[in-house]
Parts: C-alpha cells; sequence; structure tokens
C-alpha cells in the first residue's frame, strides 16, 4: 500500500516541484502508512526506483535513446572504472540507487518517527 | 533506542537529499541530474514547435515555418517583431552556446567551470574585449536603427531564457552546474568581440624582432620578405588604383624597439596568426556561367565544433527577405543571399596588432615613457569570482595611449604564453566605432552593386574579403575595414612605446580599401592571400596567408567554362596539393639521386602520387608529415621557434621553397649543431626524409594503405565547444588539409559551405555546415549534417517566396502572436 501511494503521489509532485520532494513524501507516508522498519523501507526505495526508471525508460526509447549516449560518453571518459559495465544498465542503476536511497530512508525515517509516539 | 533509530535514519534520509542535491567536487548535483522528472533524461529529442506560441512583446503576427532540415524561416511583418522572433528561435537552439562565447569572451569562465579557465579569463579580460564591448553598447542611442535591431533581438532571446524551468534547460547547463543570465545588447558585442579575438587576435611580433636582434636587417629582408615570390593576389595584378592617395608616414630612423635587455625581456610566444583559420571564397561572372548570370560560392574556415558557428535562417519582413547563416548571439544573416543579391566573407590577413615596448618609471608602473616626458598610465583592477572559492581573485590591468599593458610579469601559467612582458597592445578590436551590424544589416536588404558598396562603409573589424555578386551581372570583391595607415613594415617588429613616430597615425581612408569589379578575367576569389601586389600604395603587412588555396582557386576558375552550381561545388572540395606540384620535383630529384631512397616504398608512393590530398591515399600523409619535418631541418638551429628564451618566426614555406630551388648552396642548410660537419640541401632533404619515414612506421607500422591512409592520420575531430567528452564527433572520413582548398586540417575547416546561383526570377542556393540547428546534443539534428558534409555534398536550400509558398520540405507551421 505504502509502494503505491509513493509512487503515485511522487510521479504528480515532481511534474510541478523539485526532485527532493520525493524525501517528505516519503517520510509522510512511512509515517502514516507503514507496519515495520524493512517494510518502510522497501516500500519508499522500491517505489521511487520504479517510478524513476519506467519513466527514464520511457523517455529514453522516445528520443532513441541519443541523451544517454551522450551523457554516456561523458561519464565514462570521466569515470573509466565503469568502462566494462554497459553505459545504459550502469545509469539506470545510478539513478535507482539515488532515488532508491533518498526514497528508502526517508520512508524509514518517517516509520521510526511514529514509532516515537507509540 | 527509538530515538536513536529515528535518528540515525533522518540524519541519513537528509544528508544524502542534501548532497545529492549540491554538486560534488568535479561532479554536478546527482540527484538533479539523473531524476528523469528533471534531468538529462529531459533533454533527448527535439520538442515539436507548438501551433501557437504567445509571447509577450510581440505586437503583429509572425509565421514561423520550419523546413525537414529545422531551419526556421520567419515571416514577420515589421523589423521589430523579426529580430524579436529570431532571437527567441536562436536561443531555443543555442542558448547555452551563445552564452558560453559570451563567457569566454569577457573572461567570466572560471565563474561557471572553476579555477581551471582562471589563466584564460585573465588574458581575455587583459585584452579588454570587455571594456570595449561596455563602450560601443553605451553608444548606441535610442533611436539608432541598430539598436532597436539589438534590443529587439535580446527581448526576444530574454522571452525564451524567462520561461525555462531547471528541466528545460539545455543539457550543459545541468551538467556542468548553472544558470543562463539575461542576454543584452552587450553580449551581441561580446560575441562580436569573439570574433575579433578569432580572427585577428594573433601577432608575430617579439619572434621577428628575436630575429632582427640575432641577424640584422639583411637577413630580415632576405629571408622575411614583404610580399611573397609566388603570389595570386586577391585584386588581380594590373588592376588600376583609381583614387589619390593620402601621404603615408615617414619611415622613422629606428624601426623597431631596441631589445630591452633581461629585466624587460621580451618572453615568449604569442600566438602568432593561426594559419589554418582562413576562408575561402568566389564569384563567377555571367561571361563564364552556362546560366548568363554571376555563381557565388564561400566557405569561412573556423574551429570545428559542436555545437556549429553556424544558424541557418530565413528572415522576411514585406522590405526584405534574406537567406544564410547567422551567427549565434548576433541578430541578422552574416553570409547569405537575397533575392537579388549573394554575398560572402574571408578574413583579410592585415597587421593590426602591435606591440609597443613600455619603460616603466618604476614597478608602480604608474608613469611611463613617452615622447620625452613620463605620461601617467591608468589602472583598472580587473576581478574574478571563481567557482568553488569563497575568494575572489583580482588582477591590476596598466593601460597606456597604445592600449593595455598584456602582461607586466612573468608567470608560468600565463594562458597565452605568449604575450610580452611590459608591452602594451595596440589593436584594431579596441577600436569602438560602432556599426558593424549596420554593415550585414544594410546587406541583407542589399539589391545592387551601389547598396554592396554602401554596406560596406558600415562594418569596421574584423577585417573581411567580402565579395559580391548580383543578378544585374556584376561582381565584386572588396578587402574591406578599418585598416591603419601605417610606413612601411610598421609593426613588423616589435615597436618603441616612447616614440610618438611609431604611434598608428590614422586610417586608410575607407574608400581607397582596395577593390575591384567585373574584372577582365570574369572572376573574382580570396583565399586570406595578400589583398593587393605590391603597386597598392599602402602597408598592409609582410605576411598573410600562403598563397596555394588562391592559386589554386584562381586556376580552376580561370580555365572553367559554363560555370554551374555543381562545378562550383566541386571547387570547394578540390583536393589538390600546389605547393605538392610546386616543391615534389626540386626534393624528389635529390631523392632519386640516391639508390637507398628509390627502393623505398614511401618514396615509390610519391613517384606514383597524382598530388591531391584524397583521404584513402598514403602520399599526402608522407607529403605534409615530410614539409614540415624538412623545415625543422632546415630553420630550427637557426631560427628556433621552440626555444623557451627567444623564439623566432621562421621563414615562410614559400621563402623556403625558393631557397631549396634556387639557392642550394646556401649557408642555412647547414646544421649549427653538428660541430664538424657542413650539411648541404641534399643532407637535409634526404636526412629529413628518412626521419618522417622512421617516425610514421615507427607510429603506424610498416607503410600500409590502412593505417598510412591520409584521413586517418589527419584525423579530423569536432569537438564540443565546451570540450565535453562523448559530445563530439571523432575521425571524420575526409581529405584537403590546411593549405588545400578543401580546407580541412585535424580542427578547423570549411564551417558552411554555400554555393548561390544569381537569377532574374528566384535565386537557387546549397548550403551545409558540418553540425546541426539544433544545440541539443540530445537531438537527431544536433549533428545530422556532419555525414552529408564529409563527402562535400551540399544541400538545396528551401528559399521561400513568401508564408504561403508550397513544399514538401515544410514540417510545421508555428504562428507567433503577442499576449494579451
Amino acid at each position: 500500500m505504502s509502494y503505491i501511494i509513493i509512487l503515485i503521489v511522487s510521479a504528480i509532485a515532481q511534474l510541478f516541484l523539485p526532485w527532493w520532494v520525493i524525501a517528505p513524501i516519503a517520510f509522510l507516508v512511512g509515517m502514516m502508512k507503514s507496519k515495520s522498519s524493512s517494510g518502510s523501507f522497501f516500500a519508499g526505495a522500491g517505489a521511487i526506483a520504479t517510478l524513476w526508471i519506467a519513466y527514464a525508460l520511457y523517455l529514453n526509447m522516445s528520443s532513441d535513446g541519443l541523451m544517454l549516449d551522450r551523457v554516456g560518453g561523458l561519464f565514462l571518459e570521466s569515470m573509466k572504472f565503469l568502462k566494462n559495465i554497459p553505459y545504459t544498465l550502469s545509469f539506470f542503476v545510478i539513478m535507482a540507487l539515488i532515488g532508491g536511497l533518498v526514497g528508502g530512508f526517508s520512508a524509514l525515517a518517517g516509520y521510526q518517527f511514529k514509532q516515537l509516539t507509540k | 533506542m527509538k530515538f536513536i533509530k529515528f535518528l540515525v535514519s533522518l540524519i541519513i534520509a537528509a544528508g544524502l537529499t542534501y548532497i545529492l542535491n549540491r554538486p560534488l567536487g568535479a561532479l554536478p548535483a546527482l540527484g538533479k541530474l539523473f531524476n528523469p522528472f528533471e534531468g538529462f533524461w529531459q533533454n533527448g529529442g527535439t520538442k515539436s514547435s507548438p501551433d501557437e506560441l504567445k509571447l509577450d512583446g510581440i505586437k503583429d503576427e509572425v509565421s514561423v515555418i520550419f523546413d525537414d532540415n529545422r531551419v526556421p524561416h520567419v515571416f514577420a511583418q515589421n523589423e521589430d517583431d523579426l529580430y524579436f522572433t529570431q532571437g527567441y528561435l536562436v536561443a531555443q537552439d543555442r542558448l547555452w552556446q551563445m552564452e558560453f562565447y559570451t563567457l569566454a569572451a569577457s573572461g567570466r569562465l572560471s565563474e561557471v567551470v572553476g579555477e581551471r579557465a582562471i589563466e584564460l579569463d585573465r588574458y581575455n579580460r587583459r585584452m579588454g574585449m570587455a571594456e570595449t564591448a561596455k563602450k560601443i553598447a553605451a553608444s548606441y542611442k535610442k533611436d539608432d536603427v541598430a539598436f532597436k535591431v539589438l534590443s529587439a533581438y535580446a527581448a526576444g532571446v530574454n522571452a525564451y531564457i524567462k520561461q525555462l524551468s531547471y528541466k528545460d534547460l539545455p543539457v550543459e547547463y545541468k551538467i556542468i552546474g548553472y544558470q543562463p543570465e539575461e542576454w543584452s545588447p552587450y553580449k551581441t558585442i561580446l560575441m562580436l568581440m569573439n570574433m575579433r579575438q578569432v580572427l585577428n587576435g594573433g601577432s608575430e611580433d617579439f619572434r621577428m624582432s628575436n630575429v632582427l636582434a640575432k641577424y640584422g636587417p639583411e637577413v630580415v629582408k632576405d629571408l622575411f620578405p614583404d610580399y611573397p615570390i609566388v603570389e595570386s593576389p586577391i585584386i588581380p595584378v594590373g588592376t588600376k588604383w583609381e583614387f589619390t592617395p593620402v601621404p603615408v608616414p615617414a619611415i622613422p630612423t629606428e624601426i623597431a624597439a631596441k631589445p630591452a635587455g633581461k629585466d624587460g625581456a621580451v618572453a615568449f610566444n604569442i600566438a602568432a596568426p593561426a594559419p589554418e583559420i582562413g576562408s575561402n571564397n568566389w564569384a563567377v561572372g555571367g561571361s563564364k556561367s552556362a546560366s548568363g548570370l554571376p555563381i557565388l560560392a564561400n566557405d569561412p574556415h573556423l574551429q570545428l565544433t559542436l555545437p556549429s558557428i553556424w544558424y541557418q535562417m530565413q528572415l522576411s519582413t514585406p522590405t526584405m527577405n534574406v537567406y544564410g547563416a547567422c551567427l549565434p548571439g548576433t541578430p541578422g544573416v552574416t553570409i547569405g543571399f537575397n533575392k537579388d543579391i549573394a554575398w560572402g566573407v574571408t578574413n583579410v590577413g592585415s597587421d593590426v596588432m602591435d606591440f609597443y615596448q613600455i619603460k616603466f618609471k618604476d614597478k608602480s608602473q604608474k608613469e611611463y615613457w613617452y615622447n620625452g616626458a613620463w605620461k601617467p598610465t591608468t589602472m583598472l583592477i580587473q576581478e574574478f569570482k571563481i567557482k568553488g572559492k569563497s575568494e575572489s581573485l583580482k588582477d591590476t590591468v596598466y593601460y597606456t595611449h597604445h592600449g593595455p599593458v598584456l602582461y607586466n610579469r612573468a608567470s608560468e601559467n600565463n594562458y597565452a604564453k605568449s604575450f610580452p612582458v611590459g608591452h602594451a597592445m595596440k589593436w584594431v578590436g579596441h577600436e569602438e566605432d560602432n556599426s558593424d551590424l549596420m554593415g550585414f544589416y544594410y546587406l541583407n536588404r542589399a539589391k545592387n552593386y551601389d547598396d554592396y558598396r554602401k554596406a560596406l562603409t558600415y562594418y569596421k573589424a574584423p577585417a573581411q574579403n567580402f565579395i559580391f555578386a548580383d543578378n544585374h551581372n556584376d561582381i565584386a570583391i572588396t578587402p574591406n575595414g578599418k585598416l591603419p595607415l601605417k610606413w612601411k613594415e610598421q609593426g613588423k617588429f616589435i615597436l618603441d612605446g616612447s616614440n610618438p613616430a611609431h604611434d598608428w597615425q590614422g586610417w586608410i581612408p575607407a574608400e581607397q580599401n582596395p577593390t575591384v569589379k567585373n574584372p577582365p578575367r570574369g572572376f573574382v576569389s580570396s583565399a586570406n592571400q595578400f589583398s593587393t601586389d605590391p603597386t597598392y600604395p599602402y602597408y598592409l603587412g609582410w605576411k598573410f596567408a600562403p598563397s596555394e588555396r588562391g592559386i589554386r582557386i584562381n586556376e580552376r576558375l580561370e580555365a572553367m567554362q559554363k560555370a554551374t552550381i555543381d562545378s562550383l561545388r566541386s571547387v570547394q572540395n578540390d583536393n589538390f596539393n600546389v605547393e605538392a606540384r610546386r616543391v615534389l620535383p626540386d626534393v624528389m630529384k635529390i631523392l632519386a639521386a640516391d639508390s637507398a631512397n628509390t627502393n623505398n616504398t614511401a618514396y615509390q608512393a610519391l613517384v606514383k602520387w597524382n598530388m591531391k590530398n584524397d583521404p584513402y591515399e598514403v602520399a599526402p600523409t608522407i607529403f605534409e608529415r615530410w614539409v614540415k619535418e624538412l623545415r625543422t631541418w632546415v630553420w630550427e638551429d637557426d631560427f628556433s621557434a621552440q626555444s623557451e628564451k627567444d623564439p623566432m618566426s621562421q621563414p615562410t614555406r614559400d621563402r623556403t621553397w625558393e631557397l631549396i630551388k634556387n639557392q642550394p648552396t646556401a649557408k642555412w642548410f647547414d646544421n649549427i649543431n653538428t660541430k664538424d660537419k657542413v650539411e648541404t640541401v641534399e643532407d637535409i632533404v634526404r636526412g629529413s626524409f628518412k626521419a618522417t619515414v622512421d617516425s610514421l612506421t615507427t607510429k603506424l607500422g610498416p607503410l600500409n594503405a590502412e593505417t598510412w591512409a591520409w584521413t586517418k592520420v589527419k584525423s579530423t575531430d569536432i569537438n564540443h565547444l565546451g570540450r565535453l567528452p562523448g559530445f563530439g564527433r571523432q575521425d571524420i572520413p575526409n581529405g584537403g588539409g590546411p593549405g588545400i582548398v578543401n580546407a580541412t586540417s585535424e580542427t578547423h575547416g570549411p564551417s558552411w559551405r554555400m554555393v548561390v546561383q544569381l537569377d532574374k526570377e528566384w535565386p537557387k542556393a546549397y548550403g551545409l555546415y558540418p553540425g546541426g540547428q539544433s544545440g541539443n546534443p540530445g537531438s537527431p539534428y544536433y549533428d545530422n549534417m556532419v555525414d552529408k558534409w564529409a563527402k562535400g555534398e551540399l544541400n538545396e536550400l528551401l528559399f521561400m517566396k513568401n508564408k504561403d509558398e508550397k513544399s514538401s520540405k515544410i514540417v510545421s507551421t508555428t504562428k507567433v502572436i503577442g499576449k494579451k
């Protein structure tokens, strides 16, 4: 349940607000809806990762992946250790990590906050 | 315990969010850049233009028609709307690029990229381009046509900037991490200052002073003559000068500053005028064309970048209809055509940047010696904000009446290694005449030769060879701009800043700039070579671009009958090596006399060569590398260009080939670094050939058609303007080279190729540039013309008669109307 709510609310909010709005959203949902600490973390992390990957995939496909090729080339040049992984994959992983960690820890913090009041 | 759990998770969540929302060292804010709602993912593809666009500032309805190459054709009902829309559209495709040029010209790059740009910034600030641009911008009056044009354009750019949110920013802003600033007429002028620097910003004065100090005037006269041995000047030899020249200042007894001794020693390499910054243009008259009316061609050679320096547009009002290549950030069309005329430009290589040795009274540099008295300097403190540093850097610049003192103390990392310590710069780029833009404004509207001549009077710097053709069968070319009235050889060496006779003493009257209309040979042309032969009554400079491109163009056009667009296109792609034709017989004769060479495969490749720098030939690789090596073998011992202490100019290639052909016993062939041996021309030619082949073999393996192919070795790259890896195009397959009409080198080349056939009814035009209309690296229109360009093909240009014209090339139409 928290997973779906975070996903939907974040998708709408991010159309108007900066990316970090996912943190307070996950926090509030974690606080109000989560049942366990691990549940809250995975709901937050999973929701944002799914949302971001899905939207990025859509954008990438609708533009023939040109932008990803360019930025991929740029980052490979500055971070050689990524050379062995196809950058399409590494870019989705990096993006999912960024969104997922922020979403996950925010939801967890929300859940823990609620525990304080119990 | 609960509290600690909460606190830890909160700190991690908040910390992560905070860190990912700000730049990390060299990395941009990763959360902003990577999230698909705002980050780089948003920059993919090209958004199609809306059917209707409401913009605050538009007065009447404007139609913008996009063709299949994403070229906008703008039909406005008044000039304010026209330039407003031009500004808006250029910003939409090229905002990051146009701002980047202005940041560079005004010495502010370190504000966005940090400390690594600080030396470039210091150099550009000291050159004073921002100061000049400010004065020019301020000199416009409210009622000026130019001011109206500039203001409308700026308003259009700003209308675009204003509605941008982070997710719409060009991806470079996201990656580097900054925001666009408001545009203004001042920034347009900065863009033009940038062109002045690119085209007129080099000098050999101090290297020539070193030659003079070491060898004296006789050797200078012999090896560094004021006119080449082989030349084909822009104004055909024999053209009459139809004016009475004004008196030229007398040559003073001393023509150069005395060597300054240790403290003021002229330190190091100013960038010499870049030989690769050149261009071709020509026009054949009706007597030589199949149609009976002129055809005009132009290809300016500049550094090749993505986004490209050019942007194509058609601009139309009820009183004007023009098509061509525009400089991003600059209103109007710079190179193009309208119904009646076509025009183009190449750079004039006259000497318009001189250095004056300044003798300061003391270390404070508050006064300098001039005309027998101490004269005060003015001081200007430049402040540099540097990204990632809390404190700004300050730099004090002293101005003499000549101009700014470029560097007053030697510093290891001075950007242009190049500028003399304690030397003031006098540069045409500092001229504050404010009408360059009007030159183009009137050319855009010109209908005939008289209009062309009138338009040229507005244009000052950087001086250009303006070529012209119209449908009344007139063709003409004019090396045009502000040209200093100099005594012979003034500024060939460092000048004496204390001697009034060394000052610039006025200008060549503009109407006496060299010009020719409808010459008997039936064509006009230029390729940056000498503007005129020595009969022209004024001194313009002692060294222009090498003559080979000009010679080849002129012989091709001389031979041409019934020219068509395609025959002129074939000249633009001509790979013939005129230098090889001149020098190869002399040097091959020397190689042939030694059987060690004749069995060599590299030698045999040269024997079989058709003397064309075609992409998949190996001979051009051997030849181009060899002549470079050969010149080093002849000159580096006597005139060291590499010397840290006293670098010198080396005699031109023209002079070198003359030496090999007609003065084989000259003492210069001896390598003074070998004590017991006197080298002959044979030793130098054979030695340099062997060294060239050896070094190519080491690098590329034994001679083979694959790795030794000219295109592979030359390897033309079109890099991103901001040098972002992955954002450019590497190893473009093509031939040519510097000195070849198809002047594509490693980094420079034809940045816009255009051929226009004039017509009584409607002109036919072709053109393209190595890039694409969109500046967005995620757009298919970012580099879509590169492959065609590499093959030497051209696009037919859609030049619409009116907004209702039908064409299969039209993709979409946007109606632009005012708000309210």
